[in-house]
C-alpha cells in the first residue's frame, strides 16, 4: 500500500523525478567510470611491470629474499610445477634464475642483472619477443646466445652478433664465466631493466653458474583481478613451508605498491568531491519537492494522515528515485566500461612518451571487476538514503495550519 | 755390532737434541729470522706443488684441485685442474701485479690492488693470501711475545706488524712457529679495529721432497661459524730450477 502510494507519487510530477533520477544516474556513471579507469590503469601497470620482473607471486628457496645469493637456489622439478599449476588460480608458472654478473665488451664493463629464462614460456606469458628492437628473440633453453636491454647495449657499445663476456660468482663459490653471442636487443619500458638486463637461456645460465637444474624463483602468473593474499596463503599450504617461501609482488616491489597507494589517495579525494556534488544536487531536488508539496502535505495531515506514515512514504519515494538512478547508472556504466575494455584508449603524443618512459604501455585499459560496480552503487545508494531522512524530518515538524496557508 | 749401532743412534739423537737446544735457547735469534726461516721452510727458492682445496660451509662443501709454482717472493702461478668446469683458470703473480686467466671467456684480467683482500675463488683465503703479494718477512716488523705450546709443540709466539708502506689489510698478525722444525703452526689475523678476523692452523707434518712441512693448512674465519677452508698439499717439489720466463701472462694460457 505504502509502496504503491510512493510509486504513484513519484510519477505525479514526472519532470522532477526524471531530473533527480538523471542526477543520480550521472553520479553513478561518473563514479563507476573513474574508478574503473584508475583501477584499469593500475592493473595494467602492475601487469606490465610485474610480468617482466617478478611475476604476481614468486616461490623461492626459504631465505632467498633476505640473502639473494645463487647459493639460495632450489632444485627445479616437474612435481613442484604441477603442484603449483593444480591451483586453478595459477594461470602459468615461469622458471627463472636471477643473479648478477659483470658484463664486459671490449673496453667497457658494467654490473648487470642476469635473468636465466625459458624463452618459450616468456614469449607465451610476456610476449617478450614483441619487445625485440634489433636482431631476433631466443629460440630455446639451450641456445648459446643472449638478449640484452637496449640501454645496456648502448652503454657497452654493443650490437647484434657481438659477443658479451659475463663474469660472476657461481653456485657454491664456483667461478662463473662465459662468453655469449648477442642475438637480440630488447627495448623494455622500465629504464631500470632496460639499462641492466641480460636474458640468457635458462640451461645456459644454469651451466654458467654451475647451478645445474636450479632456480632462484618460480614466478606465478594469475588473472589481473585475483586476490593475491588469498592465493599466497593457499600456495603456502601447498608447499613445504620449511623449504620454500611465497611472496607477492607487493612484498617484492613495495615501491610500486606505495606509488599506487599514494596515487589512488588522490583519486579518492576527487571521487569524494564528486560524491559531495551529487549529494547536494540530490538534496536540492528533495528540498524543492518538499517546498512544492507543502500545501498538499498539510492537507493530508489535517485530514488525519499519520505524520509517521507520511514521512515513510516520502523516504520511500527518495529511495526509489535513487534506486532507479543507480540501476540505470550501473547499466550505463557497464556499457561504457565494456566498450572501453574492448576498445582501450591509445594515447598519442607526449602522454604516450611519458607512459613509455615509465615502462607502461601507452594504452588506457578499463577494469571491469564487479567489485567497482557494487561498491560505487552502494556508496551512492547510501548517500541517497541518508538524504531521504530530510523530507521525513520536515514532515514530522510540519504544522498543518501553516502548511495549508503557505 | 748391535750395541755399536744403538750407541751410534744415541749419539746422533743427542747431537740433534743439543743442536736444537742450542737454537731454542739462543736469545739472539731475532723474531724476523725465525719468521724468515719458517717462510723458507714452506717456500724454498722455488717450489712446485699439487694441492687440494676444500671449501667447507655449514650446508655444503666443495673441492678444487690445483697446481702451484713459486719462485722467491716475486713470482707465483696457480693453475686449477679440477673441477672440469673451472679447469684451466690460472693466476699469475709477478712482482706486485696479479693476473687472472679465464679460458671460458679467453680473457686475462689484472686484479686491482683493491681486490687483494677479497675472497679468492670463494674460499676463506683472500687473493693476497694465495699469491702472497706481501712478504711475511720484508713487509712486516717482528716482535717476540714469548713461548706457547700448540698441539704439544713448543712454539715461538711472534707478533708481526705491517710496515706503513706495505699494502696489507691487517693491523697485526700473531704467528706461532714451532721451535724444533721452524714450521708455522698457527696464525691469528687482526683487522684495523684490533678484532680477530681469521685463524690459520697448520698441521699434519709430513716429509715431502725431503723436507718437513705442514701438509694441511686450515683457515677459519672467526665470525662465521662452520665456515672454513682447508688446503692439503699432495705433492711438493722444492728448489727445482724454474725460469723467470715461466711466469708470464702468455705462459699462463698454455699451462697444463
Amino acid at each position: 500500500m505504502l509502496l504503491k502510494l510512493a510509486w504513484l507519487n513519484i510519477w505525479r510530477n514526472k519532470r522532477r523525478t526524471i531530473i533527480t533520477t538523471t542526477s543520480v544516474f550521472f553520479a553513478v556513471l561518473l563514479a563507476v567510470t573513474t574508478r574503473s579507469m584508475t583501477d584499469g590503469v593500475y592493473e595494467n601497470m602492475i601487469h606490465n611491470i610485474v610480468g617482466y620482473s617478478s611475476g604476481y607471486l614468486q616461490i623461492h628457496q626459504k631465505g632467498y629474499w633476505d640473502e639473494q645469493s645463487i647459493d639460495n637456489t632450489f632444485e627445479a622439478h616437474e612435481e613442484l610445477n604441477q603442484k603449483l599449476l593444480s591451483n586453478p588460480k595459477v594461470t602459468n608458472t615461469i622458471p627463472r634464475l636471477n643473479t648478477f654478473a659483470l658484463a664486459s665488451h671490449s673496453e667497457k664493463t658494467k654490473g648487470v642483472l642476469v635473468l636465466g629464462i625459458d624463452p618459450i614460456k616468456e614469449k607465451e606469458v610476456n610476449s617478450l619477443d614483441q619487445k625485440i628492437s634489433k636482431g631476433t628473440y631466443l629460440t630455446s633453453e639451450n641456445e648459446n646466445a643472449i638478449v640484452l636491454g637496449e640501454g645496456l647495449a648502448a652503454q657497452l657499445k654493443l650490437s647484434v652478433n657481438d659477443s658479451l663476456v659475463l663474469l660472476g660468482q657461481g653456485y657454491h663459490a664456483s667461478s662463473a664465466a662465459a662468453k655469449f653471442k648477442v642475438k637480440g636487443i630488447i627495448k623494455l619500458g622500465s629504464p631500470d631493466l632496460n639499462n641492466n638486463i641480460v636474458y640468457i637461456p635458462l640451461k645456459q645460465a644454469q651451466y654458467m653458474y654451475g647451478a645445474e637444474n636450479r632456480l632462484t624463483a618460480i614466478s606465478i602468473m594469475t588473472d589481473k583481478n585475483s586476490n593475491l593474499d588469498k592465493l599466497k596463503v593457499s600456495l603456502q599450504k601447498l608447499l613445504d613451508s620449511d623449504g620454500y617461501e611465497v611472496m607477492t609482488w607487493k612484498e617484492m616491489i613495495p615501491e610500486m605498491d606505495q606509488f599506487i597507494e599514494a596515487d589512488s589517495t588522490g583519486h579518492f579525494i576527487i571521487i569524494g568531491v564528486l560524491y559531495f556534488l551529487i549529494s547536494f544536487g540530490l538534496f536540492g531536488t528533495l528540498l524543492m519537492m518538499i517546498f512544492e508539496r507543502k500545501h498538499e502535505l498539510g492537507i493530508l495531515i489535517a485530514i488525519g494522515m499519520k505524520k509517521r506514515l507520511l514521512a515513510l512514504i516520502l523516504m520511500l519515494e527518495s529511495i526509489m528515485i535513487a534506486l532507479i538512478g543507480c540501476l540505470t547508472g550501473v547499466l550505463g556504466g557497464m556499457l561504457v566500461v565494456t566498450w572501453f575494455t574492448k576498445n582501450p584508449i591509445h594515447f598519442t603524443g607526449e602522454l604516450k612518451e611519458i607512459y613509455e618512459n615509465y615502462g607502461i604501455e601507452s594504452i588506457m585499459y578499463f577494469s571491469n571487476s564487479a567489485n567497482i560496480f557494487v561498491v560505487q552503487t552502494l556508496i551512492v545508494l547510501v548517500l541517497a538514503i541518508l538524504l531521504a531522512f530530510y523530507p521525513g524530518y520536515t514532515v514530522m515538524k510540519l504544522k498543518p495550519v501553516d502548511a495549508i496557508n503557505s | 755390532m748391535k750395541i755399536t749401532e744403538t750407541a751410534f743412534h744415541c749419539i746422533m739423537i743427542l747431537m740433534l737434541l743439543t743442536t736444537h737446544k742450542g737454537v731454542a735457547q739462543n736469545p739472539d735469534l731475532s723474531a724476523k729470522a725465525i719468521v724468515q726461516k719458517a717462510d723458507e721452510n714452506m717456500r724454498g727458492k722455488t717450489s712446485m706443488t699439487t694441492i687440494r682445496i676444500k671449501i667447507i660451509r655449514p650446508t655444503w662443501q666443495r673441492e678444487m684441485k690445483m697446481k702451484t709454482w713459486t719462485k722467491g717472493d716475486d713470482y707465483s702461478m696457480i693453475l686449477l685442474t679440477s673441477p672440469a668446469k673451472e679447469k684451466g683458470i690460472a693466476f699469475l703473480k709477478r712482482m706486485k701485479e696479479v693476473w687472472n686467466w679465464i679460458p671460458a671467456i679467453e680473457r686475462t684480467i689484472k686484479l686491482p690492488p683493491s681486490m687483494m683482500s677479497q675472497s679468492w675463488m670463494g674460499t676463506d683465503f683472500t687473493n693476497d693470501d694465495l699469491v702472497k703479494e706481501a712478504s711475511s718477512v720484508a713487509d712486516y716488523d717482528h716482535k717476540h711475545l714469548g713461548s706457547e705450546t700448540i698441539d704439544g709443540n713448543d712454539c715461538y709466539k711472534i707478533e708481526m706488524t705491517p710496515k706503513p708502506t706495505a699494502a696489507i689489510v691487517w693491523e697485526k698478525v700473531i704467528v706461532w712457529i714451532d721451535k724444533q722444525d721452524f714450521l708455522q703452526l698457527k696464525a691469528d689475523f687482526y683487522d684495523e679495529d684490533g678484532e680477530l678476523v681469521n685463524t690459520m692452523n697448520a698441521s699434519d707434518i709430513k716429509i715431502l721432497d725431503g723436507r718437513k712441512i705442514t701438509s694441511k693448512i686450515e683457515m677459519l674465519p672467526t665470525d662465521k661459524e662452520g665456515n672454513s677452508t682447508v688446503i692439503i698439499y699432495n705433492d711438493i717439489e722444492f728448489d727445482k730450477a724454474i725460469s723467470d720466463d715461466f711466469f708470464t701472462t702468455r705462459n699462463m694460457k698454455q699451462l697444463e
